[in-house]
């Protein structure tokens, strides 16, 4: 205990929950934090204790509102900036019923068009990356350049009309940042730097331009992407679904920080949940995280509730010999979870040596259904070789697993989007610790309704 | 039946939790004073407070086993304590590992070594006093294989052997020596705890096979150590119990 616990990061009261231990979670407080991400707790906006109504989960009036109010007027992440690192490299992914094209251009700006032809609306490409000198349509070989320009219409003289308008594709707003590339379907959309904030100074000490694709899977999921963001934004349910993370994490101890439109919690890993009894013997998955920081928990001499603090130390006075860089991080950053809400649909767990994150997106028409994407990124330490891009797989929910943590996630989604379409269940009944749940509710009440717009008998 | 415990003297190593505490806590409900080690200082004062409530003699101090000598400090310091000693039960424990040769030296100086420094430093005392019990603790994993080639099976059938040869050459001074060596054995914060919320599949295929349909409680091994250390045990001496509810397949010939 070389730090003294000073800022109250817990709101609730971790005594009189269930739970075996109360336990003093050590912590970089914002005094002795080293990093630019801050640690300081957010005050708890008020948010009042209303139920949630389910049948925005289901509801397709609802789902028109998300489409015409938030899909079609926020930013979104697009893909990997280190996928398109050449002139005419390209993402092609979609969002609801559109589709874009995120285009490397000679100068090495990038662009962003809607994936149509202008002729028949046939879609350029399929989804995915690849590298195009134009992009030819395969129907009448109707050909854009990278710029978006029509390069070839065979036998313009035919269409007395003329081409479409301009000669080009329509262009979308697109950026770059933190080595990921957004975009927006909204022509007017705010500058992105207002949008991301405050999260700039949160990620960007990550570097995730350091790390290189680990996974890259696509499943389709029987839920409303809502239910899915839920489903990330709470540790409450650990103690249920996921008990084996009891002997891995601090699901009691968390801190929540909720800002203007994104949110995050902070979690202790290599921790032992004060909901189970302290073990003797280092569980497994500690093991694990002490092997891959370089420590072999067979010489640890130490309590196994000292070792998420001695990972820490291990790691800043090692981690430089291993090539990896954590001078731009706090202590905590180097063994817990800090886990960031991008409004509305990117889910990211941010590690020293890895980020797993989310992005969930609507069906193009069913509010019962969605796409879950996962993508991992793992730490290159300093001298060793890039690795090669991992290959995207897409498949249906339970037609493969996708580790043991997100299968127990995957198999609850469908019961959950079942069950609130119930006549007795009015919704979501929400707890402090889902703080993040109600205010990402909130945040869809403000982009639907207009701040502070929404009425009774609204959804 | 009585134990003949009332007064006796015991040293229990590893004693603050799981097994070792339930048979602390037997010895002092049966009468006899108690000396345990653990590694927690916590864990230590919170046993010994809670002992006490027998109202015989009881102590305990931290201690690392792995340090030889901490560790034979420790037992000096327990007998003299005590004012000598009749049982001694030795149990911690590195437990299961793989993957490190560490785990060999760890389980050398734990589970083997432990026992060794305790027997040694009780032997003269024990000899001295005519008489004395002295159980060691190994394992079904020794008997049957279980969770992988590892170290720590390896280390407790040592005691095994060891304990048959000790009964050998003690009994003529009054020492009996004998082995137990529980099956899974299940409580709050021990390792099968952990196993049943960390690998729930794994758990519930030992249960399976395990043919009372459940794992064993440390006071059930603890009863079979305690009785095996008392005097109602006389002509017991190096003699091996299995106490593990049938879970093993092999037969005793």
């Amino acid at each position: 205990m070389d730090r003294p616990v000073t800022h109250k990061p817990v709101t609730w009261d971790t005594s009189k929950m269930d739970v075996k231990r109360v336990v003093d979670v050590i912590r970089v407080t914002p005094e002795t934090n080293t990093s630019r991400t801050p640690v300081d707790k957010a005050p708890d906006p008020e948010l009042g204790h209303d139920v949630i109504p389910a049948a925005r989960y289901y509801s397709p009036e609802f789902m028109m509102l998300e489409w015409e109010r938030i899909w079609t007027k926020v930013w979104l992440l697009g893909g990997r900036a280190d996928d398109i690192p050449e002139p005419g490299d390209y993402i092609c992914t979609e969002i609801g019923k559109e589709s874009v094209l995120i285009v490397r251009q000679h100068d090495g700006s990038l662009r962003c068009f809607p994936n149509v032809c202008l002729h028949r609306g046939n879609r350029l490409r399929p989804e995915g990356i690849g590298n195009a000198q134009a992009f030819r349509c395969m129907y009448h070989h109707w050909t854009y350049g990278l710029d978006g320009k029509i390069e070839r219409l065979p036998d313009l003289c035919t269409f007395p009309q003329g081409g479409p308008p301009g000669m080009t594709l329509p262009s979308l707003p697109v950026t770059e940042w933190n080595s990921f590339v957004w975009f927006s379907l909204n022509p007017d959309v705010e500058p992105f730097d207002d949008y991301i904030a405050p999260l700039k100074d949160h990620l960007e000490p990550y570097h995730p331009e350091r790390m290189a694709w680990k996974r890259d899977v696509t499943v389709e999921w029987d839920c409303n992407w809502k239910a899915s963001v839920d489903a990330f934004n709470e540790t409450y349910h650990v103690q249920g679904i996921h008990p084996q993370l009891q002997w891995y994490l601090d699901d009691v101890n968390v801190q929540i920080d909720c800002y203007e439109r994104h949110n995050r919690y902070l979690i202790p890993f290599a921790a032992i949940s004060p909901r189970v009894a302290m073990p003797s013997t280092i569980p497994p998955a500690i093991e694990e995280i002490m092997r891959h920081a370089g420590m072999d928990p067979a010489e640890y001499e130490g309590r196994v509730s000292d070792i998420r603090r001695d990972v820490q130390l291990f790691k800043r006075k090692h981690g430089k010999a291993q090539g990896k860089d954590y001078s731009a991080l706090n202590d905590d950053q180097l063994t817990d979870d800090y886990h960031y809400m991008i409004f509305p649909n990117v889910a990211l767990n941010v590690h020293a040596d890895d980020i797993m994150m989310f992005r969930q997106r609507p069906h193009a028409s069913d509010p019962n259904k969605m796409l879950y994407d996962v993508w991992v990124f793992e730490l290159v330490p300093e001298g060793q070789p890039w690795p090669e891009r991992v290959k995207h797989r897409r498949f249906k929910h339970g037609e493969r697993s996708i580790g043991q943590v997100l299968d127990q996630d995957a198999y609850n989604l469908p019961t959950v989007q079942a069950g609130m379409k119930s006549e007795s269940f009015p919704g979501l009944w929400i707890g402090e610790q889902e703080l993040r749940i109600r205010h990402f509710h909130k945040v869809l009440d403000d982009y639907i309704y207009g701040p502070g717009g929404k009425q009774e008998g609204d959804l | 039946m009585d134990l003949g415990l009332q007064g006796k003297k015991a040293i229990v190593v590893g004693g603050a939790r799981g097994i070792g505490y339930a048979v602390a806590e037997i010895l002092a409900r049966e009468g006899a004073d108690v000396a345990i080690s653990a590694r927690g200082e916590d864990s230590v004062k919170d046993a010994v407070a809670a002992l006490g409530r027998y109202g015989t003699h009881v102590v305990g101090k931290p201690c690392n086993v792995k340090k030889a000598d901490d560790y034979k400090a420790w037992l000096e310091w327990a007998i003299e304590a005590l004012e000598g000693v009749d049982v001694l039960v030795p149990l911690s424990s590195a437990g299961g590992g793989m993957g490190s040769e560490k785990y060999w030296h760890n389980a050398f100086e734990t589970d083997v070594m432990g026992p060794v420094r305790a027997v040694e430093a009780v032997i003269p005392v024990m000899t001295q006093r005519k008489g004395g019990s002295i159980v060691l603790v190994a394992t079904t994993s020794a008997l049957e294989a279980m969770g992988g080639p590892q170290a720590y099976n390896a280390m407790k059938a040592s005691l095994i052997t060891w304990g048959k040869q000790l009964a050998l050459a003690h009994g003529k001074d009054g020492i009996r020596v004998n082995v137990v060596s529980p099956g899974p054995i299940e409580f709050e914060g021990g390792n099968w705890d952990m196993i049943k919320g960390t690998m729930e599949k794994f758990y519930q295929s030992q249960l399976r096979q395990q043919p009372m349909g459940r794992l064993g409680r440390p006071e059930e091994v603890a009863k079979a150590i305690v009785f095996l250390a008392s005097e109602a045990a006389s002509w017991c001496s190096g003699s091996h119990l299995v106490v593990d509810g049938a879970y093993t397949n092999r037969t005793h010939f």
